[in-house]
């Protein structure tokens, strides 16, 4: 077998012009994602069941069924209704983009909650008392103590979750979105060079999945500067 | 606040009535009756999971007693959530296990529930932050994270950090109980000094060269009820009840 | 719903074929699993690096490109080979069944790998002294100390990994695969109900995982039952 390398230096450049949209898909669903998260949770968290049934119903179908299905349910099916072609989201629900942002964001939401509750719970129940004994309000300990700490616990996991979002987005291209891997794909079907291209592409995902973990491991750093028992701080 | 403290004289800080305390089924306490005046310094000793925890942790509602009577200055504990912060900014805790904030420097360990509860000024917050670290002997440390330090030095930051609301009251829950032996005395160094200038503190504590030497009363705990309640002295060379005897010979053969 | 009808036999071998790409798969992660683990712990370093290889590039690459690379490069590769002994042959694939049941168990294989080393090198040593000092052997120790240990803190990381298998094969449809997703697609044609359609997919799928997540919390329980403290 002999790798074209004309091809690959050819069809590189072609394949990171798709990276733009690949960077939009996964910064904008896990901003959003990141904020259903935090509600998702503050319902679980909150006690009442008619907030905290809702969330976990959507957590259950939202980790229990695979995102091409939930995308392919949102982008060819919700049309089927016409109340949803008549309502004002139709102008987003009517683009791939758009639809392609809403599954990404719910499914992170999803999974990313479920993080942050890990993170909550494993915050030190002491520590909470020691807010308490000091008159600070539900309120103060929820912001000052729980906040920080659980924030710095759900990072490695968060980051795990930051990673397979970046995979997510290459599904996009089976909705007519020509990010990165829909180019790729409209290249082999006309070159047929399925081991030049996708392999190129392969490494590509896999450098920006290295940087992604360098920042997150310095975030993490940073945030761990109390963790450490000397020096580093 | 409802105010039924009528027995108690004006100088009684902590006043326990028939005070019972169930976990499920459980009965962690036991008619529970106990008066602090100001100034007191009380030690609580007793077995492990006699209940000595418990009855400190109602004081400040950490946890809540079941039935009975707790009055704190004068105002009693109920489940209004604006009184019992009101009562803790006035009853100050100190933990076995330090529990300090650790993703906040010293400074801000103790700068916080001013600035929150006391709503104090920041310069006002850090100057009484920097005075009680001074107190406790470890100004140096103001801009570490709890984790560099050594476990006494942890828990006297956790004693300045309750000092630094001005509390009318501290409970001390078994704070030597975490700390290698040498770094024992560092901390009781601290409560004794604070005994002598006069704070009322109520202490469950092992060390009973603590409580010979600083309380005025000694009260022993078992299976949820006070047992006997007595000045050190008598305690110590004359206890009455058999289970107190018990107890003494366990803990001072050691 | 009375659209889906004349399809639930179509759904029904649909689904069959997710069981059964899961349960091929499944049998294939544990096997990669268990090989890239032992590699990085052995040591070889020519090994080490191998299996840090495998997992960098299967954890850093997206499911999809790894499974459409598996399915064509395989047909390119295979078609060669064949019109070497046979000029006329035109085009002979690895079937999307395999290609993709290959894939899937690549991939998650690659997040088994880690699962696999750090419940082995989890298990306590003073366990395995303890095994030791009583006079057991090797393989009693591996058999009777070190593997129990191990099944029961790999346990949650590999019900997840079920999980990702099973929402996985959803992906194999892609390359033709005819599971559920298939099924739908093909129903849709005829139908012209695309919702409808798509949710019977989402409930099949919200079953098998529905299923695996109970599984796995009764064996959670029955393996955590000495860890439950006395009372």
């Amino acid at each position: 077998m002999i790798f074209d390398f004309e091809l690959i230096a050819d069809s590189i450049p072609k394949m990171l012009m798709g990276i733009g949209l690949t960077f939009q898909l996964l910064f904008l669903s896990a901003i959003l994602g990141l904020i259903l998260a935090v509600l998702l949770l503050l319902m679980r968290i909150s006690g009442k069941w008619y907030l905290s049934w809702p969330a976990q119903v959507h957590i259950y179908i939202f980790r229990g069924t695979p995102i091409l299905v939930q995308i392919f349910i949102i982008y060819y099916g919700l049309p089927q209704f016409e109340f949803i072609r008549d309502s004002i989201f139709w102008p987003i629900l009517r683009e791939p983009f758009g639809c392609a942002i809403l599954a990404l964001t719910l499914n992170t939401g999803a999974y990313v909650s479920e993080i942050l509750r890990g993170g909550v719970l494993g915050v030190d129940r002491g520590v909470l008392e020691a807010g308490a004994a000091l008159g600070l309000s539900v309120r103060q300990k929820f912001i000052y103590l729980t906040v920080p700490i659980a924030a710095r616990l759900s990072l490695p996991a968060y980051s795990n979750d930051f990673i397979s979002l970046m995979k997510a987005t290459s599904l996009a291209s089976t909705i007519t979105l020509v990010d990165m891997t829909g180019i790729a794909r409209t290249i082999v079907s006309q070159t047929f060079a399925p081991y030049e291209i996708f392999i190129s592409l392969a490494i590509i995902y896999m450098i920006l999945t290295w940087v992604f973990q360098k920042t997150f491991g310095r975030i993490e750093k940073y945030l761990s500067r109390y963790v450490k028992p000397e020096g580093l701080a | 606040m409802t105010n039924i403290a009528p027995a108690a004289s004006p100088e009684t800080l902590i006043q326990m009535k028939s005070v019972n305390k169930y976990f499920g089924n459980f009965q962690a306490l036991k008619n529970i009756n106990l008066e602090v005046k100001k100034g007191e310094k009380i030690v609580v000793c007793g077995p492990s999971g006699s209940g000595k925890s418990t009855m400190i942790r109602c004081i400040n509602r950490l946890e809540e007693h079941t039935d009975g009577h707790i009055i704190i200055d004068g105002n009693e504990l109920t489940d209004k959530v604006k009184d019992i912060n009101a009562i803790r900014r006035e009853v100050g805790m100190v933990f076995q296990s330090f529990n300090l904030f650790p993703h906040m420097t010293i400074l801000k360990n103790l700068m916080l529930a001013q600035r929150l509860v006391r709503k104090t000024s920041k310069a006002e917050a850090r100057e009484t932050a920097m005075h009680f670290l001074e107190r406790v002997k470890i100004p140096e440390q103001a801009d570490k994270y709890p984790v560099q330090l050594s476990g006494g030095q942890q828990q006297r930051v956790a004693i300045a950090r309750a000092l630094c609301m001005k509390p009318e009251i501290i409970l001390f829950d078994e704070p030597t109980s975490a700390l290698d032996p040498e770094m024992i005395n560092e901390v009781l160094e601290v409560m004794t000094d604070l005994a002598k200038e006069g704070m009322t503190m109520v202490c469950v504590t092992h060390e009973m060269g603590f409580a010979r030497s600083v309380a005025d009363r000694v009260i022993f705990m078992d299976a949820g009820e006070i047992v006997e309640e007595a000045e050190p002295e008598d305690f110590f060379l004359n206890p009455q009840n058999e289970r107190t005897q018990k107890f003494l010979s366990q803990i001072l053969t050691h | 719903m009375e659209a889906v009808t004349g399809w639930w036999d179509d759904y029904f071998w649909g689904s069959v074929i997710v069981l059964q790409v899961f349960v091929c798969s499944l049998i294939l992660m544990v096997l990669f699993g268990l090989i890239g683990a032992a590699a990085k712990l052995s040591n070889n370093r020519f090994a080490q690096k191998l299996a840090a290889g495998y997992t960098v590039a299967f954890r850093g690459t997206p499911e999809i490109l790894v499974i459409l690379l598996l399915y064509f490069g395989s047909a390119i590769t295979l078609t060669a080979i064949a019109q070497v002994f046979d000029p006329e042959v035109k085009f002979v694939d690895l079937s999307p069944f395999w290609s993709g049941t290959l894939a899937i168990g690549l991939i998650v294989g690659s997040y088994a790998t880690e699962t696999f080393r750090g419940a082995f090198l989890g298990v306590k040593p003073g366990s395995i002294e303890a095994a030791r000092a009583l006079g057991m052997s090797n393989f009693q120790t591996f058999v009777y100390v070190r593997i129990p240990e191990m099944w029961r803190l790999a346990l949650p990381s590999f019900g997840n990994h079920m999980l990702s298998l099973i929402k996985d094969t959803a992906l194999i449809s892609i390359i033709g695969l005819n599971e559920t997703l298939f099924v739908a697609k093909q129903a849709i044609g005829t139908t012209g109900k695309p919702f409808t359609m798509y949710i019977v997919v989402g409930c099949v799928y919200l079953g098998f995982s529905t299923v695996i997540t109970l599984t796995v919390m009764w064996l959670e329980k029955y393996g955590n039952k000495h860890m439950e403290s006395a009372r």
